[in-house]
């Protein structure tokens, strides 16, 4: 479907517009196109230095932790493994508010990227068993535990920052695009199109995967190795996200499928960019809608995409019931 | 070891975490100290004020709280057939604290005994909607379904408490004071009243526990045996709604202890749920007043709250139970 792919580059566009226009100093249209053309007045200042930033990075965001959640999904073949379900987005969070608790001063990207992985081997390594294969669903239940678990050591940690640390970790946690800089929205798409690109890589071993471990096999695939990597590549972008945008809850959740329904794509490779696009849009729209709701407040996106995607679970949840499939 | 041995040692313990919660904090009270406390107070000895005004309260809502949500915990577990079932992990806490804290803001009353009732219509929503989503009054909810459901509610909720907050202020300190998960300020919750709602939601489930045990044989068997299913669900959800109300009232939403309780307590009183029930609220209440005197000494003189600890603590326990169930067969 040609008319999804345009569709959602339309409504990406149209929510970049829309939240380089919004924001919590009023300043008109004309202003702003005047200062985007000239460079010049108040209104190329709040587009270069607060708004394009915000914009940029949370298309980086979304983009990141999109794919990552589609990777995941097609991977383990469901639409419940997403990165934030299954902990490896709050375990990158728990890390990054730790080193901060702990003042280690250390750039937060490889932090929240150490945090998830060591999250998502935790995840393998606790739902391994001797005795039969994983499936999907302990995994699942495994990662819940493990983010329920790293919540209250973030909530532990909390305790231990002074009050106003606290209250930035805890409006970080949420999940929020506020005051970014240029150098973080370079950060997450420099970072997210290398990871990209190594994912469209393995993209074509996914595939294969799909067609079954025998088969696999038979086609000359280490599927361990090649399923270890795909879950790498996942979480480091999940982590990418993570790292300038905070734990955004349920993106990585929502953006797979909705991407997939959008544009019909059926190719892994085709799926993950689907899913990278939607998810893009999914923060920058969620972001402008925390900020717009309410006049003069600014709510943290994380609030937005909570609020989406705790009913798309349960929809999923209610359907999945429906099939007998859960 | 015989039946009754384990129940004496399951008092035993109790009697132990009680004592450990009057005596031990920043200021150790002697046990010299306590008979005098309470038959001749004397208001200007500093032993006899922090017995008093401070633990006394403390122990209070431990034992309310700790109680009633080993009692929630088992009902659900057994009512559901699921051992994932949790008032925290399932959202029923959220809902009672959100009621509470939407109350507050709405109402502007802080921390006055009437905001502290909205805690049964929150937690009687919240309960009921996750029960309904996650299939769980069908008796066949696989436990990652009705998790699932529960963390759903849980973030969906935590997004309108964080979306309050922000949008009022002022607001954050009730969050604070309501939405904690801590006995901290037993003193300015009405315990009475919510020692009454738990006592009520127990002696219901007392009551109840035969035709659960019923139900648990599946429907159509219990209604041979004499059960409506129907008001034997809507009873159980009055017990979790007033117990989880009750604890979230005093305590705030402390997650886990249902989780870790019924467990624990099928193995030392075997599968008779009216015992079960017996010493589920004993060893919550033990657990909670232990997790929350720990939770005065590992960072003294600052506090851990005990629904921190509890929620430490538990994880694993949940990691631990998780790996057991087979998903996808109705546990």
């Amino acid at each position: 479907m040609k008319s999804g792919w345009v569709l959602l580059a339309v409504v990406i566009l149209l929510a970049a517009l829309a939240g380089l226009a919004v924001g919590q100093v009023d300043i008109g249209p004309a202003m702003l196109w005047h200062g985007a053309l000239t460079g010049e007045g108040p209104g190329a200042l709040t587009l270069r230095l607060i708004r394009a930033p915000r914009v940029v990075t949370g298309l980086g965001a979304g983009a990141a932790l999109g794919m990552a959640g589609a990777i995941c999904q097609m991977l383990f073949r469901n639409p419940l493994a997403a990165p934030d379900v299954m902990g490896f987005t709050a375990g990158a969070g728990l890390a990054v508010v730790a080193a901060i608790a702990l003042g280690l001063g250390l750039p937060l990207p490889p932090v929240a990227a150490a945090g998830g992985l060591a999250t998502a081997g935790l995840v393998a390594a606790l739902s391994w068993s001797p005795r039969h294969d994983t499936p999907p669903l302990t995994l699942i239940l495994v990662g819940l535990g493990i983010g329920f678990t790293a919540g209250a050591l973030g909530s532990f940690a909390m305790t231990r920052l002074p009050q106003a640390e606290a209250a930035e970790a805890q409006r970080w946690l949420t999940g929020s695009l506020a005051a970014r800089d240029w150098g973080q929205a370079a950060q997450v798409w420099g970072i997210s199109a290398v990871l990209g690109l190594v994912a469209a890589v393995q993209m074509r071993a996914l595939a294969v995967l799909e067609l079954g471990e025998a088969m696999a096999a038979g086609l000359g695939l280490r599927a361990g190795r090649a399923r270890w990597a795909l879950v790498a590549t996942a979480v480091l972008l999940a982590a990418t996200g993570v790292a300038v945008a905070g734990p955004l809850p349920f993106v990585a959740l929502m953006a797979g499928p909705l991407g997939a329904r959008v544009t019909g794509a059926r190719s892994p490779l085709a799926q993950m960019l689907a899913a990278g696009a939607t998810g893009a849009a999914i923060v920058v729209l969620a972001d402008l809608a925390a900020r717009a709701a309410l006049p003069g407040i600014q709510l943290p996106a994380g609030v937005t995409t909570g609020l989406l995607g705790a009913p798309y679970l349960l929809w999923l949840l209610a359907r999945g019931m429906a099939r007998g499939a859960l | 070891m015989s039946g009754s041995l384990r129940f004496v040692g399951v008092v035993a313990l109790l009697a132990l975490a009680m004592g450990l919660s009057l005596g031990v904090g920043v200021r150790d009270v002697p046990v010299a100290a306590w008979w005098p406390a309470l038959v001749a107070y004397d208001p200007t000895d500093p032993n006899h004020i922090t017995l008093i005004t401070i633990r006394l309260p403390r122990l209070c809502a431990g034992l309310i709280a700790g109680g009633a949500l080993g009692v929630a915990g088992t009902v659900m577990q057994a009512l559901t057939r699921n051992p994932l079932a949790d008032p925290g992990l399932l959202g029923v806490n959220a809902g009672a604290a959100f009621a509470i804290v939407l109350g507050a803001v709405l109402l502007g009353a802080q921390g006055a005994g009437a905001i502290a009732f909205l805690s049964f219509p929150g937690a009687a929503l919240a309960a009921a909607a996750v029960f309904a989503l996650g299939g769980g009054l069908r008796g066949d909810a696989g436990p990652v379904r009705l998790t699932l459901a529960g963390a759903a509610v849980n973030a969906l909720l935590l997004s309108l408490v964080s979306a309050i907050v922000l949008i009022q202020r002022e607001s954050l300190d009730i969050l604070r004071f309501w939405v904690a998960g801590s006995l901290s300020e037993a003193t300015r919750r009405p315990l009475g009243e919510m020692a009454m709602a738990a006592g009520l939601g127990g002696a219901l489930a007392l009551f109840l526990a035969p035709a659960i045990e019923a139900l648990s044989l599946g429907a159509a068997l219990s209604r041979g045996l004499g059960t409506r299913p129907g008001r034997v669900q809507a009873g159980a959800l009055v017990v979790i709604t007033l117990c989880t109300g009750a604890a979230v009232a005093v305590a705030g939403p402390i997650a886990f202890l249902g989780l870790m309780v019924p467990p624990l307590a099928r193995a030392i009183a075997g599968h008779r749920l009216r015992a079960e029930l017996a010493v589920s609220a004993a060893l919550g209440a033990t657990i909670l007043l232990l997790a929350d005197t720990a939770g005065r000494l590992v960072l003294a003189p600052a506090e851990v709250r005990a629904g921190i600890m509890t929620a430490v603590i538990g994880g694993p326990v949940f990691i631990a139970l998780a790996r057991r169930v087979r998903p996808g067969a109705p546990a």
